[in-house]
Formats: structure tokens, sequence, C-alpha cells
């Protein structure tokens, strides 16, 4: 409970289904128990088709939101093409990494589709940059163990995106009703080959 | 560490706080169990698998128990104050029926007297989660849950111990149909609430199990699960992963 | 700016100073082995990570690349394993390119243990490290520290003993490759199924003399899931909405017009 990754709350989930991707967190930020803001979305997007989430303190979550679009920015100037989800997994642990012995306390997650093959892609990073490439699915934040339980329990690989967004919500609303810090809202993006889309969940609020 | 934000750790800075070395009567066993109560039965659940930090005492150390009078009981966390508790609660179950002439106990009246059992040892407690589950006066499944110095509810379905926190918000999804609403009315009706069957008790049961054994290392091996029906008490045995 | 940051240092200490511990970093609790046999080495390793006592990863990989032909099985800090190990590897084909040799394992070795003491073990990796190299076969391991030791088996992580009760009850000198890469495999079932910091499969690599390395990952896989008692699928439309967004993503052709009117063609120099 006193680890500094766990002051502000908030908790992501990113979940791979047939020819598409879904990621979703809460919106709540806080101070300890007293509830702050239900307006803090913890996904950011980079290019078309990938998202990075963002767990853990809050000041580190902007942060390092803040320098990964610059380091992006560059990218993009330089390379002129938007960053792949693979790349962006490494930039973001190397940036971890560079870190090691003052680290950022953030659980980052990314999840995309590939530019051109539209291959779905979901990684998650500790804290100091170790990747976690899983098929499945990677929880991150304050109710990592809740997510666990209803992810491992409700995931069934190649689900349609209409059928992974009734999956992935499903895992992250009741995850987060067992969780005191995490909660206040909830944003899911649905990502397929043709379209983004963004859907704001009727939550509980206490 | 008075002066942790000017000094590092790579300055001669002395740390004068003297260690205290003190014997820890407590341990962590591991293990997870649950308890679901259906309209005509209740079942408890635990997986066998006993440990003590990265090793395995036991693959098979059951810890769900029919302690008589159509009652099942798990306490759950530090296994020598769990055996105890349950040891305890059989006894005094022998006493009460010598003193009222073979009486049966009901769920509640055990309910409330395991509560006086872990409050009664409210500093210095039984290191456990205790579950237990039967049928109430009306035939009825119940479920009472404990903390461990006897705070106590009765509930519809509760996990303990290890993995409780990967396997409550599933039973809140599927039994309890929490967040989960009728397509197609906006969100505005919620699913409609009835009790499950059985059968479906104990796919929920063994799923929660083989989740919770897919991301916990503490839990595994096998799962014994305890059912009561108006009939009695019957077991049964699923084998989890072991590694 | 070469090397690690310490940026945030300071301000870490001082958050632990107010009672705000750190937080838990990917370990691969970890059974790793490794075994020589006649004409070559064999290393092998579980696939579990975990964060205390939660699996993060089923499936992770443990054997990392330093050369071609050298490879090593990292236990300890996750991340650390894994970038020491890159570090390493890149300075390795950098050497190798500078001297026109092929890399040896002793030089592997060398650079481990110098940048692991100038760590002073502050960075968790334990590595057990072996390849073939123009002097032969070899089996070293390096611990966080710097130290490191050379022995025909050996085992590492928090499954290390499970592992050494089975390589010292069946090591025989002058193994065959397929004795060899039996006794890893089942040295390292022994960790997955004894030690809970291990777990799923085994992943292996076999490095002979005279031939390619080859890595056979997930060489076992004895805990496949069990399929389960019932699907989890919901009805569409039992989660509520209150706004929906779509943004569109086209794809945009681009075609090359080629102006081929010969008159209109530019003079050239010829």
């Amino acid at each position: 409970m006193s680890d500094p990754s766990s002051i502000n709350g908030g908790s992501a989930l990113a979940m791979v289904g047939k020819d598409c991707i879904a990621i979703a967190c809460d919106l709540r930020l806080g101070n300890q128990s007293l509830g702050l803001s239900n307006n803090f979305e913890k996904l950011f997007q980079f290019g078309d088709k990938t998202f990075l989430g963002l767990t853990g303190l809050a000041t580190d979550v902007i942060t390092l939101s803040e320098t990964f679009r610059f380091k992006n920015n560059l990218y993009e100037l330089r390379e002129e093409r938007s960053i792949e989800p693979t790349t962006l997994a490494n930039l973001v642990s190397s940036t971890l990494y560079e870190k090691r012995f003052g680290p950022y306390f953030v659980g980052p997650i990314v999840a995309g589709l590939h530019s051109k093959t539209n291959k779905p892609f979901i990684c998650g990073f500790d804290s100091i940059g170790c990747i976690d490439f899983a098929k499945d699915f990677i929880v991150s934040g304050t109710a990592s163990d809740q997510l666990y339980g209803m992810c491992e329990s409700l995931y069934e690989p190649n689900l349609e995106p209409e059928d992974l967004f009734e999956t992935i919500s499903q895992a992250l609303l009741n995850a987060v009703d067992r969780d005191a810090l995490s909660g206040w809202g909830a944003i899911v993006y649905i990502v397929t080959k043709d379209n983004v889309t963004r859907r704001v969940l009727k939550t509980r609020q206490d | 560490m008075t002066n942790a934000t000017v000094a590092s750790e790579y300055s001669a800075e002395v740390n004068h706080v003297p260690i205290e070395h003190r014997f820890n009567p407590y341990s962590d066993n591991g293990g997870t169990v649950l308890g679901i109560a259906g309209e005509d039965f209740a079942v408890l659940a635990g997986d066998t698998r006993q440990v003590e930090g990265y090793s395995i005492h036991s693959r098979y150390q059951p810890k769900v128990f029919n302690v008589g009078d159509d009652i099942i009981m798990t306490a759950n966390g530090f296994a020598a104050d769990g055996a105890a508790l349950i040891d305890r609660f059989k006894n005094q179950l022998k006493w009460y029926k010598f003193d009222h002439g073979g009486k049966k106990l009901s769920i509640q009246s055990a309910a409330r007297y395991i509560q006086h059992l872990l409050y009664g040892k409210r500093f210095f407690p039984y290191y456990v989660y205790t579950i237990i589950a039967g049928l109430d006066e009306n035939g009825k499944g119940a479920v009472y849950s404990y903390d461990p110095v006897g705070s106590y509810e009765r509930e519809q379905c509760r996990a303990g111990g290890a993995a409780a926190s990967l396997i409550m918000p599933f039973l809140d999804n599927q039994v309890n149909f929490k967040n989960q609403f009728e397509p197609g009315t906006d969100g505005k009706q919620k699913k409609e609430l009835r009790y499950l069957s059985l059968d479906e008790v104990l796919e929920l049961v063994k799923d929660a199990f083989s989740s919770a054994t897919e991301r916990h290392i503490y839990v595994g091996d096998g799962l014994e699960i305890l059912i009561v029906t108006k009939d009695g008490v019957r077991t049964e045995y699923y084998p989890l992963k072991r590694d | 700016m070469p090397g690690l940051g310490f940026d945030n240092y300071q301000r870490n200490q001082f958050l632990s100073a107010k009672g705000f511990g750190q937080p838990m970093a990917t370990s691969t609790g970890t059974t790793i082995v490794g075994c020589k046999f006649k004409d070559g080495v064999v290393i092998a390793a579980d696939t579990r990570a975990t964060a205390g006592s939660i699996v993060a990863d089923k499936n992770c990989e443990k054997l990392h690349q330093l050369a071609p032909k050298i490879w090593c099985a990292g236990a300890g800090t996750a991340a650390d394993t894994e970038m020491v190990t890159q570090l390493i590897a890149s300075n390795l084909e950098l050497h190798a390119l500078a001297q026109n040799r092929q890399p040896r394992v002793i030089t592997a070795l060398t650079m481990l243990k110098q940048h692991l003491f100038q760590y002073q073990g502050h960075l968790g990796a334990y590595l057990i490290v072996a390849g073939v190299d123009p002097t032969g076969a070899h089996l070293l391991s390096v611990q966080a520290h710097g130290s490191t030791d050379i022995g025909k088996y050996q085992s590492l992580g928090s499954g290390s003993l499970a592992a050494m009760a089975v390589l010292e009850t069946n090591f025989k000198e002058d193994m065959t490759k397929e004795e060899a890469m039996k006794l890893c495999a089942n040295a390292i079932e022994s960790g997955i199924w004894n030690d809970l910091g291990s777990g799923s499969n085994v992943d292996l690599c076999v490095m002979e003399v005279g031939k390619d390395a080859e890595l056979y990952r997930n060489y076992l896989t004895p805990n496949v899931r069990a399929e389960k008692a019932r699907s989890y699928k919901f009805a569409r439309g039992t989660t509520a909405v209150l706004r929906e967004s779509v943004k569109n993503i086209l794809d945009i052709e681009e075609t090359v017009i080629n102006f081929t009117s010969t008159a209109d063609a530019m003079e050239v120099d010829a």
C-alpha cells in the first residue's frame, strides 16, 4: 500500500482479439484514499493504431507521457512515418532502464496494430523496463491482481472486436470495483485495421 | 534516515537504529478457499497445496472439513492456526451435543460461536480467513465469512486466502452478475439475479481455481470441493496444475 | 550522456524515507542449468517470470544470445539480465569485428564480470554462460557481484537446488548430445515442479563444436492449461456505454505517374 506506485491509484489493461486489439483504463486520480479527479486518462495514442497505457505515480505518468510524445515527435520527423508498436515497446524499455537506479514508478503497457500487416501486438513492462511479451492480455496498476483473475478466467482467443469490447470492459469494471484505488470511470479503445473506437463506460462512482 | 534528501547511500552514513531480533510465531502457508451458497445447497472449495516460501510442503493437505451437523468449515492462512481453530470448533460441537441431548447446531449459531472463538484471541489472533457453509433453517444455502479476529457476515459467495483478490471480482461478475446489463436496454436495466444450479456453481469453482493456479504461485496441485445438500455432505476432487 | 541516469535517485530516497517503499521489479524466480557433453554444451531454463507471488509472464525467454554460438541463461532481476546481456552482446560483436575473429566464451564472461563488478552487485544478474569458440566448448557462470565459476554442470536461480539434485545424480562424463539435452530438461523440470518460483515450459539451447547453435524454444511444454469448464463470452450490449466515438483510418494510396512523352525529354549530356 505504502509504495509510490499506489499513492494515486489507477489501472490499465490490454487484450488481443481477432485482427484487433483493445486497451482500457480507469479514470481515477487520488491522493491515497481521497479521490481527486474522475477524468485522469492513462492512455496515450501514438500514430493511428498504437496506444501506450501508463499507470502508477501520477507525476511520472505525466512526465513519461510527455517524454514519449517528445521522443515520438522526433522519431516521426526523422523517419517520416509513424512508430510501430514493437518500436515503441523498445523505446519504452530503454527509456525506463536508463533510470535503473532511480526508476519512474510506472507500469506501462503498449498495444497496437502493425502499420502495414495489421498484426496485433501487446506488451507490458515493470518499472525498470523489463518487457513482458504476451499473446493474450496484459494488466497493470493497483488492481493488477484483480485484473489477472478476471482476464485469466474471462479471456478467450480470437474474439471479434464487439465481443472483445465486452470481455475487456467486464474484466476491467469488475476488477476495479474490488480495488479501492481504481475506478471512477473507464475508457476503452478498440483498434481494428479500419477504425479506432473510443467508448466511455458507465461505472460505479464509489 | 533523517537526511535522506541530502545524503545518498554512497556516503559514509551509518545506520544507528539497533536491529531487533524476535521470534515470529506466524507463517504464510498459502492456499485459497472459496464458498458459494445456492438455493438449496452450499459449496466450500479449497486447493490442496500447502507451501512455505518457495517450497511445497504438501500437494494434498485438505483444508476444508466436514465439522459435523452438515456444516463445512475452512480456515485459510497460517495452517497451524487453521487446524487449531477447526479442532477447537469440532471439540466444542461435541460438548454442545453432550450438554444438549444431541441437538443439532444451526448454521447461524455455529457462525456466532466461531466469532467468539476468534475474538477470544483478539490480541494474539488466529492468522486465518475463516469461511463456513451449510444450510440455514429454511434449507437455503448459507455462507459465512470472517476476518482473523471474528468480524463476520452472511454472504452469497466469498473467496479467501492467497488468491482471494483474483477470484473475488470474478465471483461478483458471474454469481451476482455485477456490471452486467440486459442487452438492448442501453445500460438501464440490470441483468436479473437468479440462483445458480449446482452444476453451474461447480463449473465456476473449477474455472476460478484453474485461473488462480495459472497466475498465483501459492495455488495448485488439487482442488477439493465439499458440497452440502439436504442429503448431507459430499466431496469431489479435481487435479490442478502442479508447477 | 552515456550510462545510467540517477536523476530520480534523491527523490526516490526521499520517498522511501517518508515510508513509501520500492515497487517490486519483475524477477525471474527461475531455474537455469547448463551441462557439458562430449563435444559441446547445453543450457536450459524454465519460462516463468514472477512479480512477488504473482506470475507476470507464463512463457518468458530466459535464454539470451551473446554471439551466434555463445548463449547465456539468466536468473535474478529480469530487466538486468536482459539489458546486461544486450549490452555485452553488442560489445562482443564490435570486439569480434575489430579483431576479425570469432568471439570467445571467456571474453564474454570477462566482459560480463567486469561490468557486474563495477556495479557492486546492484545489477541483479545471475548468468550461466555457455558456447563454442575456436578453443572448444565452455560452460561458465557469473554472479551479480562479479564472481565466476567453471564447471561441467551448473545450476542457478531459486530452483537451483532442485535442479542440482538431478544434475548430481545423473551427470556422466562424455555424454552424447541427446543425453545432455535430456539431463538438462529433467533438471529444469525438477525446478518447475518443486520450486514455486519456476514453472511452465523448458527452453533449451545446444552448442556443439563445429556446428551452428540450436535453440529449442519450448522444448518441453508440460503445463498447457486444460480447457475451461465454461465459455465466458458475453452477450453483445452487456456493458453499459455512456458515449462512443469512432475514428476511421483512411488508407492513402500512392501512385506514381510517369510523364514519358519523348518530345519533352530534357537533354542531358551523354
